[in-house]
């Protein structure tokens, strides 16, 4: 655990995940997963929970909202 | 000559809606910011966790932004700009109402629920397979039921990344905190929620950890 990279990459994994890492960092997270199954695992977990959360949050506006902000729109625009 | 008028009608009636766009800004508005309703209220319904409330906002959102249009800087990240007055305004307007006492405070309980949380994780390579196995089979009302639970600035955090793809930098200009806040806000949300997406599915009986996993040396 030491001196494997592990303490590195557990550490930027989530930086890595939401590709905000500079692209050398990135090149080096993405060496050591290639050859270690436990962080690769890690980085699995977290982009299974990512996708987990965007499906679940997937949302369609209710007809009615939409017809009610463009109403309130074209008010403010008439009374200008 | 008959010919070249025909040819040449369509263009001149392709441009019209075009060119009332660049003048008036209610079709502008129109064009640009309308599409973002259906997100926008997602987000909504993750503050204010009940419909009633999001349709509020999202109203209140859009009125405030078409007020502010003008001040938009056209070429700039629209999303991201609406993204700051839905938060403002939820800040100030619907926070406040929230019956939840822990609604705006996260530093009391973060510390045990994490406790707890972290605890469901798993660690070994192959219990890890078996957690994203169960997360990945969950019914979305149990990612809402969780996401729903956690503090709100984890939360929010949690949404603006992983729903909207905001860049750091971006979810601190929305949140007004500095980037550091939001790393670590993003990762005890994302803690929290995975332990409580853990614990639920061992609850429903899903194997999780090594010692349930089927057969799980092998793997």
């Amino acid at each position: 655990m030491t001196d494997c990279g592990c303490t590195k990459a557990k550490a930027e994994l989530e930086e890595f995940l939401h590709n905000e890492l500079a692209s050398d960092d990135a090149a080096d997270i993405r060496e050591h997963l290639a050859g270690c199954t436990d962080c690769e695992s890690e980085l699995h977990v977290g982009r299974v929970l990512t996708d987990a959360v965007q499906r679940a949050c997937k949302e369609v506006a209710p007809e009615q909202l939409r017809d009610q902000v463009l109403f309130s729109i074209r008010q403010i625009q008439s009374t200008h | 000559m008959g010919a070249t008028s025909v040819l040449e009608r369509p263009h001149i009636v392709d441009l019209a809606p075009m060119t009332s766009v660049d003048t008036d800004p209610r079709a502008l508005f129109e064009e640009q910011a309308v599409p973002f309703l259906d997100q926008l209220y997602g987000a909504a319904l993750r503050m204010t966790r009940n419909p009633a409330d999001a349709q509020d906002l999202v109203q209140e959102t859009f009125v405030k932004a078409y007020a502010a249009f003008a001040q938009f800087e056209q070429g700039t990240n629209l999303k991201a700009w609406l993204y700051r007055i839905l938060t403002n305004t939820f800040i100030n307007v619907y926070r406040k109402k929230q019956r939840d006492p822990y609604q705006g405070t996260t530093s009391d309980l973060e510390d045990w629920q994490l406790g707890n949380a972290e605890s469901a994780t798993a660690t070994g390579t192959s219990s890890r397979s078996a957690e994203a196995e169960a997360i990945d089979h969950l019914p979305d009302s149990a990612v809402k039921d969780a996401l729903q639970s956690i503090p709100e600035d984890f939360r929010l955090a949690v949404y603006l990344a992983d729903v909207e793809g905001f860049s750091y930098q971006e979810i601190a200009d929305i949140m007004k905190t500095p980037v550091g806040t939001v790393m670590s806000r993003l990762h005890r949300g994302r803690r929290l929620l995975r332990g409580l997406l853990t614990e639920y599915a061992e609850g429903r009986g899903i194997p999780v950890t090594a010692k349930d996993a089927p057969k799980g040396s092998s793997r």
